[in-house]
Order: C-alpha cells, then sequence, then structure tokens
C-alpha cells in the first residue's frame, strides 16, 4: 500500500525518538537491574504502571499467588519481578 | 502470750496460710493451662485442615456505573437539530464484570470474565494460561488480542482515568478472539523486553467495507497474527514504549473478497513517574488500519462502489494526582484530561473525521475505588458517501463510580 512505507518509517522513528530520550534520562542514574531490587521496591515501580499500588492487606496470601500470576499475564512483568512482588505482599 | 505461742501466731499460721493459698492457686492454675492446651491443640488441628492445597479459586473484576447527561447538535444543510438525553446508566458506560480466576499449582491459570453492559451480557476472554518458563506463557481460547496496551491493561473502569474509553481505540477491531498466544518479558541488563504473539481466527469484512470482530464465526481458512514488542528502558520501569502488528485475511472463503487482506499497526506509549509531590501519569496509542482495495456493496441501493480502507484512531492523555500532599482529601484528588482523535474511512457509509476531548476529576475512595466527574466533547465532520460535510458536536457530562471487585 502507499502509504505503508512512511507509516513504518515514521513508528520506527518515533521510538527510536523515544529510546534516545529515555537513555538521556537514565543515563546519569545508577541502573540498578531487577535482580538487585527487593519486592517491596519492585511492587512501587511496576504495580502504578497501569494502576494504583494495591495495599498488601486487600488480599489473603492465597489470592495473592493467584493474582500474581494473573498480573503477569497481562504486565508481562518478569518471572522474578512477580515472584518477589508476590512474597512482599504475602508478608 | 508464751513464745511460742508468738511464733505461732505471727510466722507459721501465716505462713502456712500462704503456702495453702499458693497450693490452691497452682492447682487452679494447673487445671487452667489444662483446658487452654486442650483449646490449642483443637485450634491446630482445625488450622491444619485448611492449610493450602494445589487449587485455588477467586472472584474478582469490576463494576462501572453512574450517570450522563448528553447534548447532541447535528447540523446538515445548514439545518440543526438538537437532542438531550440523559440516563442512569448509560450504555456505553456500565459494566458488570466479575472475573473468575483458577491457579492449579504455580504453573495453570484458567481466566473468564463474563461482562453486562446494561443491554446484553457477553464475554470479555475465557482462556486457560499455562506457565511453561520464565519469559514464557502459553495461552489458549478466547483472548484478548495484544494489539496496543488499552484493551488488555487500562479499559478497566477502575483503572481508566476517565468515565469514556479512547473512541476508535477501545471499540474498534481487533479486540478478542478464539486462538492461541504466547507472551512473556525479560530483563536484559537494567532494561525490561517483552513479547506478545497471537494466532486467531481473525476478522470479517463485511460487504459494505466494515471490518467487524464481534460475533464472528471464523469465515475463511487463513489465521491472523497479531503481535506486539515493547521495552522498558528505564530501569525503574517509569517508561513503557511498544509496537503492534496485525495481519490476516479477512474476506469470506468462496466470496467476492476472498483475498482481501488487512492490514494494523500501533504504537503505544505508558510513562508514569512521581515529581514529588505530584505523580504524572502519561498514556498513549496509535492505531492504523487499512484493507487492500477492494469493491463494495453499497447495501441501501446495492451499487458498487469503492474507497480506500483506512482507519486511524488515537488518543493522548495526561493525569496529574498529589500523591506527596499534606492533607489526606487532596492527595486523593487526580485531574485527567484526553485528546482523541478517531478517522474513518472517506466516502465509505460510516467515514467520519472526529475530535474528542475529555476531562475528569476523579477521588480515588481506595486504592481500586474511585468517583469520577467527568465531561466530554466530541466534534464530528461526516466524510461519507452520503452527507459528507454533516457536522455533530456531542456534550456530556458524566459522574461515575467504578470498583475493582
Amino acid at each position: 500500500m502507499r502509504n505503508k512505507p512512511v507509516k513504518k518509517i515514521a513508528i520506527i522513528s518515533i521510538i527510536g525518538s523515544l529510546l534516545m530520550i529515555s537513555q538521556v534520562i537514565d543515563g546519569c542514574k545508577a541502573s540498578q537491574m531487577v535482580s538487585n531490587k527487593t519486592g517491596a521496591q519492585l511492587w512501587a515501580e511496576n504495580c502504578q504502571r497501569c494502576h494504583n499500588t494495591p495495599s498488601p492487606n486487600s488480599f489473603s496470601p492465597e489470592q495473592w499467588e493467584t493474582i500474581g500470576l494473573h498480573m503477569q499475564s497481562r504486565s508481562l512483568i518478569t518471572d522474578e519481578e512477580r515472584t518477589k512482588i508476590v512474597a512482599f505482599l504475602k508478608q | 502470750m508464751s513464745p511460742t505461742k508468738t511464733i505461732i501466731k505471727w510466722i507459721i499460721f501465716p505462713l502456712g496460710s500462704l503456702i495453702s493459698i499458693n497450693i490452691t492457686e497452682a492447682q487452679q492454675t494447673t487445671i487452667v493451662d489444662s483446658a487452654l492446651l486442650e483449646r490449642v491443640s483443637v485450634l491446630e488441628q482445625q488450622i491444619a485442615s485448611q492449610k493450602p492445597g494445589e487449587s485455588h479459586f477467586m472472584v474478582a473484576g469490576l463494576a462501572t456505573f453512574g450517570f450522563v447527561t448528553n447534548t447532541t447538535t447535528t447540523t446538515s444543510g445548514g439545518i440543526s437539530q438538537k437532542a438531550k438525553t440523559n440516563s442512569f446508566p448509560d450504555v456505553d458506560h456500565f459494566e458488570f464484570s466479575p472475573l473468575f480466576l483458577w491457579r492449579h499449582g504455580s504453573k495453570f491459570l484458567l481466566e473468564f470474565e463474563p461482562s453486562f453492559d446494561g443491554t446484553s451480557l457477553g464475554v470479555n476472554w475465557a482462556d486457560v494460561s499455562y506457565f511453561v518458563a520464565p519469559g514464557l506463557i502459553l495461552r489458549a481460547g478466547f483472548l484478548v488480542t495484544p494489539f496496543g496496551t488499552y484493551s488488555k491493561r487500562l479499559a478497566a473502569g477502575w483503572i481508566d482515568k476517565l468515565p469514556t474509553d479512547p473512541t476508535g481505540v477501545a471499540d474498534y477491531p481487533p479486540t478478542s478472539d478464539f486462538g492461541f498466544e504466547a507472551e512473556g518479558g525479560f530483563p536484559i541488563g537494567s532494561m525490561k523486553w517483552n513479547y506478545d504473539v497471537s494466532l486467531t481466527n481473525g476478522l470479517q469484512l463485511l460487504p459494505d467495507g466494515e471490518l467487524q470482530s464481534v460475533g464472528v464465526v471464523d469465515n475463511n481458512k487463513n489465521k491472523t497474527v497479531t503481535a506486539r514488542l515493547g521495552l522498558l528502558p528505564i530501569s525503574n520501569s517509569s517508561l513503557e514504549i511498544g509496537v503492534s502488528g496485525m495481519f490476516g485475511t479477512v474476506g469470506d472463503a468462496n466470496s467476492p473478497y476472498e483475498n482481501a487482506k488487512s492490514q494494523s499497526y500501533a504504537a503505544d506509549l505508558n510513562y508514569v513517574k512521581l515529581f514529588n509531590p505530584i505523580l504524572v501519569n502519561i498514556k498513549g496509542q496509535y492505531n492504523y488500519t487499512f484493507v487492500n482495495d477492494q469493491n463494495y456493496i453499497n447495501p441501501g441501493d446495492s451499487s458498487v462502489y469503492t474507497f480506500d480502507n483506512k482507519t486511524t484512531s488515537g488518543f493522548a492523555q495526561i493525569s496529574l494526582r498529589p500523591t506527596g500532599a499534606g492533607a489526606a482529601f487532596v492527595k486523593n484528588l487526580e485531574l485527567a484530561f484526553r485528546y482523541g482523535r478517531y478517522i474513518t474511512p472517506e466516502k465509505s457509509l460510516w467515514g467520519q473525521k472526529s475530535d474528542i476531548i475529555d476531562v475528569s476529576l476523579d477521588y480515588w475512595l481506595s486504592w481500586r475505588t474511585v468517583l469520577k466527574i467527568g465531561y466530554q466533547s466530541n466534534k464530528s465532520t461526516s466524510t461519507a458517501i452520503e452527507n459528507s460535510g454533516d457536522e455533530t458536536k456531542s456534550e456530556s457530562l458524566f459522574i461515575q463510580f467504578a470498583i475493582q471487585l
């Protein structure tokens, strides 16, 4: 289709620009890998991407196990993130 | 009194009394301890019988309802007509959707979410997921296709900052479909990537040129591929950007449209960061869909017509919440603004260009319960094959309550 190359270039340009901007923003801070983060830290960072951070008292430990799987499939957090966040919420 | 009698009276007798009292108390304590121990033992047995097994079932979900008042002014051929409505709840803004979750061990998850929107009972998704390994989840059933992020993550009433969905993004194909999906997320250094790929029956092209996804029976042998790649380039996960594509044959087999194919592209952005005391939340998505050139049938007069069958839609949204404020009431307020643009095919039967502005002031009663007061302005100009140039201006005021169950 005649507009296809333009659309692809536009999308790629937008993504590339955002990547460069993000590296500039983040470049001055010390990066921290997921493995170095606590469950509480991961909970605060990842849950608020979509919704308000839930209170650990909102559900039982068993419910958090189930909700953790559901949230991982929605937000595509890593396996390690899900394990740490659920462990924190179950405390 | 003799010294002996004195000793007996003042020392031995009181001492004996004291000893006898302590013996009596000790006996009573022993009796109490025994009863207590027996009770504790019974409780321990009850607790042991309640320990979790391999499976767990729970109900979550959401409910959204409220009130909307609307004024719509339609101008055609220089003549304007105005209509006012109000309802509780409006069909587009009521939802009762319990989410049934059943987990087996740590590997299997079954999800079923029926939904009642005030007029019909439908299904948002019904699927089973298998958590194969870190970074790989397999899913099968009636699933939300991974096109953009709005439908899969942001559409719930208690998540959406505004009372309305972005026009042309939440309700325009593609949405849910029957098929198979693979997804996962994994770290790369301090960044994270995620992927989501599905193979589904796909959309259906109607003879008038519309693409349909609701109530579609598989209409051809081809399957539709949908995929999204997401990147979180900042180590605190504050920013996510993603690109999506959906490609498939959409025409009915053995029909004039059996070679009709559609391609859809989307780009999405999500940025949430606390700039103390304000939590800044930015979201956006842009969709582009087109179908290769076809000759369509006007159902009004059965005439043949054609048009450039492309649709674009998108929104940009920002919300601000003073989570760092001192007063609890202020802390729970959130102001949201959204601009949306929706363009459907020119010279089709439904061609239009719309600009939609939404503003909402929210009050969070809890992390999952919100009251929204919102306003929407929707200005639309028809580009349809009939009534081209007609203008529609709609203004709505919403009061909406949403809760996660």
